[in-house]
């Protein structure tokens, strides 16, 4: 028989790699298993003719600048891990184009009908202050957003300590009344303009729930994090900061085993005592982190009977959270002669956050985020030349009576449709350039995540599933005192930060357990 | 302005709490009906291996033959993935100790699959391992592990011309019969001019089926000959060789048309020299991959006083072990020919597949076959496939798969 682990962590997605490089810097003897042959799972890059596309990052909140690093930054440091952030300083711009029967349009500079164009800056001051010249009267409210969203961040840290409700509710009385609250109800109590709730919203996709849904709480977190300042990407794609940390986790004697997919969780006394590798190697461990989606670990690595019932209650409770199509394009003309100007533009078909997540209940929705790296990293594909990369999200099951045999005609029509929605919006042509095309639609996540619909998003946070209720009930939730789950279905939902915060919980939590047993 | 949220009631805080645990309270302990069709159609399109058993053996030529794979149900494969036309497939064999690769593009149409067949046309090759074995030992009821389809030698609508020369040489013909299949079959929509260069007719391979391809509207095929001798009276065939001259007859005058070209290493240094004359986009000239690449110290930028043989020490999961090779030989063929499994697909340095990290030591990449990630330079990653070590090595390799 092998050696006995410490600890193995399943998945090495970034929270699987949070995880061990945590676990193997505390010197505990740490086995990190990935099914596939590279590390990062969405934190990856992939090579089609002579471009490199970004396969999910669209920027970093929380790389923060050189004098105040952000806290991905004060992460990747702490690990000692080498990646080299480009900075980026702007959040935004939404065009919601104009549809029939809409009055309130305008030309925007793209000679293109629309009922919103707004093109945000980063900075609170700077955003409020845009906001109220494109809809006046919303700069206090706006304002007021953010620093309730400020005081709100405080009171939540506090939360990270044990939980003392009746502290919080004498210190930070507000943080009761907005965690029970969503963000519309919020932004109406706080008296915002409809029209300027509207743009404030934009970034209600990356967490995958809308206005009518997400809790104010955690959304005006995000917007606050993207608006501080101090976003970014690395500079070689998202691959550099996975071998980065993969790094980290050698250099500190961690094992890292590529091409070798958990198949079966041994059970012992009740307990997980080992996993199954690629159905055929068995390695023994005393603690789990688990990186892979709770429904794919409770229905493929454990027997039905095996797995605590509250965990299977759980799995009916969530619900799944959103999934991803994308279209990376190599073009060969620069995006100057493309007439790009934005790195980050939202195309919305109405201008309502829960309109758009209405439409993106299904594959074909109007809704589209178009993103240009060679605007933040213009040197980032070989000259003449630049890349884009075009996103919707989509719920459920969607290819409900799709044959794998048509699968390849639906991708090329989604993709086409969603071209056609960014040619139209920014009054561009993008087809005549394609000199290299991927297109990923769910079963591409399915492949690469393994993923129920293959959402990288974890399980959908509405308002009684948020970021707060989870992160109080978090020990509660887990299944067995020596297996922590970990990633994008935990408190924090989706994004590289929150999955490797994740992964330093559970790391954490694993560490304490581990010297308590010591004891 | 703070103030207002105070219209907000603090009530619902702690009903949000106890409400989430009774909700799962409420719920049936039972797993929720997996897969959905997203996760279906992903397996379905990417198994991890397929068990195959040869059904039927074509002869072609003297050296080239054709072998029919339908599913081994005995040992567990029940149903072919599905494909697109161009895409190849990775054969898994076990020659005298080594465990090796080679990729083969799919002759049959895609719709072939759903009737459970893969069709795989292989030549004889001077000194290939693989080629020989295959085509010496190969014969029906012969057991076979192969690949999910791999690769992106495709027609894509979205980038791709509506009408295309695809340029064939020799077994290079393959990937362009499963296309032409296809556009028969509806499932591609483009119009294929196909030049095929051999010797002559006797070379050529498919020439029935070519001749009945071609009677689709969307199907033309030229033979070019390049034996003096050749009879070349009848119609669709020239003399000579693949020319920009001969490209541009037969490519449309006032259109943007692509090429596709498949073949020999040979084939494509000439014929990339005659591409570069039609001022063509670069979007618009598409290679299959290169192929197992050979003799590096061939190339001009090899460089100098490496020693004729070297020690890697190579770690896959918890086995470490050291073994020696020639310089002649990629990363990826010393470690087979001592009998060590590698994870491999493509062969030609561009899937990936087979990456790996160098912990020591140095290795020479063919320019042309460089298709590593910008972060694999900064943290010592390589391609095994078409790396050819110039020290000891010391590597971390995935297991194979």
């Amino acid at each position: 028989m092998s050696k006995k682990y410490d600890v193995i962590v399943i998945g090495a997605g970034n929270g699987g790699l949070g995880a061990a490089a945590t676990c193997a810097k505390a010197g505990l003897s740490t086995l990190l298993l990935e099914k596939h042959n590279l590390p990062g799972g969405s934190a990856s890059s992939f090579v089609r003719g002579r471009f490199e596309f970004e396969p999910s990052l669209h920027e970093l909140a929380g790389v923060g600048n050189p004098d105040d690093p952000g806290a991905i930054d004060e992460t990747f440091k702490r690990f000692g891990a080498d990646v080299d952030w480009i900075q980026h300083n702007s959040t935004f711009r939404l065009i919601v184009p104009a549809k029939e029967g809409d009055t309130d349009t305008f030309i925007n500079e793209n000679g293109v009908e629309v009922t919103i164009d707004a093109r945000m800056p980063t900075g609170f001051e700077n955003f409020a202050r845009k906001l109220d010249e494109i809809v006046p009267g919303s700069y206090d409210s706006c304002m007021a957003a953010f620093d309730l969203s400020v005081r709100m961040y405080d009171a939540f840290n506090k939360l990270e300590q044990p939980l003392k409700i009746p502290t919080i509710l004498k210190d930070v009385p507000d943080f009761m009344r907005i965690t029970g609250h969503t963000l519309n109800e919020t932004l109406d109590a706080l008296g915002m303009p409809k029209k300027a709730q509207d743009i404030f919203n934009t970034y209600w996709c990356y967490m995958g729930v809308p206005g009518g849904i997400f809790d104010f709480l955690y959304y005006s977190l995000v917007l606050n994090s993207y608006t501080a300042a101090g976003t970014g990407i690395p500079k070689l794609r998202s691959h550099e900061m996975s071998l980065a940390v993969d790094k980290v986790i050698r250099d500190n004697g961690g094992d890292i085993w590529y091409n070798s997919e958990v198949t079966k969780v041994i059970m012992k006394n009740g307990k997980p005592a080992g996993v199954v590798i690629n159905g055929e190697k068995e390695v023994y461990g005393s603690h789990f982190i688990c990186n892979s989606h709770p429904n794919t670990t409770w229905s493929t690595l454990f027997e039905e009977t095996e797995v605590p019932k509250k965990q299977l209650k759980m799995l009916n409770a969530r619900k799944i959270a959103a999934t991803l199509t994308t279209v990376y394009l190599g073009m060969d003309v620069t995006k100057e002669e493309l007439g790009i100007t934005d790195y980050s533009v939202f195309i919305a078909p109405d201008s309502d956050s829960d309109k758009q997540f209405e439409a993106c209940q299904h594959l074909f929705n109007g809704f589209c985020i178009i993103n240009c790296l060679n605007e933040i990293l213009p040197d980032s594909t070989p000259a003449g030349t630049c890349q884009l990369f075009l996103t919707t999200m989509s719920f459920g099951d969607e290819l409900k009576g799709v044959k794998p045999q048509d699968y390849k005609k639906l991708k090329t029509k989604v993709a086409e449709d969603l071209i056609d929605t960014c040619e139209k919006a920014l009054n561009i042509s993008i087809k005549p350039h394609i000199e290299e095309i991927e297109i990923a639609l769910p079963p591409t996540f399915c492949r690469y995540l393994n993923t129920p619909y293959g959402t990288p998003y974890g399980y959908q946070l509405e308002k009684w599933d948020s970021m707060i209720p989870r992160t109080i009930q978090f020990e509660q939730d887990q299944p067995f005192d020596n297996f922590i789950f970990c990633g994008a279905t935990q408190e924090r939902g989706d994004g590289y930060g929150c999955a490797y915060y994740s992964g330093e919980k559970a790391a954490n939590l694993t560490i304490k357990a581990i010297k308590k047993e010591g004891k | 302005m703070a103030s207002k949220v105070k219209a907000l009631k603090t009530n619902k805080f702690i009903p949000l709490l106890s409400g989430r645990q009774k909700r799962f309270e409420q719920e049936m302990a039972r797993l929720p009906d997996m897969p959905d069709q997203a996760m279906v159609i992903a397996k379905a399109l990417h198994p991890k291996k397929q068990f195959v058993k040869v059904e039927e053996v074509i002869t072609r030529a003297d050296d080239c033959k054709s072998f029919v794979l339908v599913p081994d149900t005995a040992k567990g494969t029940t149903a072919l993935a599905y494909f697109g036309a161009g895409k190849y497939l990775s054969v898994f064999e076990e020659i005298e100790g080594m465990k090796i690769t080679r990729a083969y593009s799919i002759s049959s149409k895609p719709k072939d699959a759903l009737d459970g067949k893969y069709m795989l046309t292989i030549k004889r090759v001077d000194g290939g391992l693989m080629s020989n074995y295959i085509l010496d030992n190969w014969t029906v009821g012969t057991e076979v592990t192969v690949s999910a389809p791999e690769g992106h030698f495709e027609y894509q609508p979205l980038r791709d011309a509506k009408k295309v020369i695809c340029i064939a040489g020799g077994s290079g013909i393959t990937p362009f019969i499963s296309m032409a299949g296809a556009i028969v079959d509806g499932d591609e929509d483009f119009e294929m001019t196909l030049l095929y260069g051999s010797r002559n007719k006797d070379a050529v391979l498919f020439y029935d089926e070519l001749e009945e391809l071609k009677k689709n509207e969307k199907i033309n095929v030229v033979h070019v000959f390049s034996d003096p001798d050749a009879d070349t009276s009848a119609d669709g065939i020239e003399k000579g060789f693949i020319t920009a001259e001969l490209i541009k007859k037969y490519a449309p005058s006032d259109e943007a048309y692509s090429v596709f070209i498949c073949g020999p290493q040979a084939m494509y240094d000439f014929l990339d020299k005659e591409i570069e004359k039609l001022g063509l986009a670069k979007k618009f000239v598409r290679h299959e991959m290169f192929g197992e690449f050979h003799d590096p110290k061939s190339q001009k930028d090899y460089p100098n006083d490496i020693p004729e043989t070297v020690s890697i020490t190579v770690t896959i999961q918890d086995v470490t072990k050291t073994v020696t090779g020639s310089t002649n030989d990629s990363v990826l063929q010393i470690l087979e020919k001592n009998g060590i499994s590698a994870p491999s697909r493509c062969r030609s340095g561009e899937c990936g597949f087979c990456h790996t990290h160098l912990l020591s030591g140095s290795v020479y990449v063919p320019k042309h076959l460089e298709y590593r990630r910008l972060a694999d330079f900064k943290f010592n990653c390589i391609h095994p496939c078409c790396s050819f070590p110039l020290s000891d090595l010391v590597i971390n390799v995935p297991a194979a798969k």
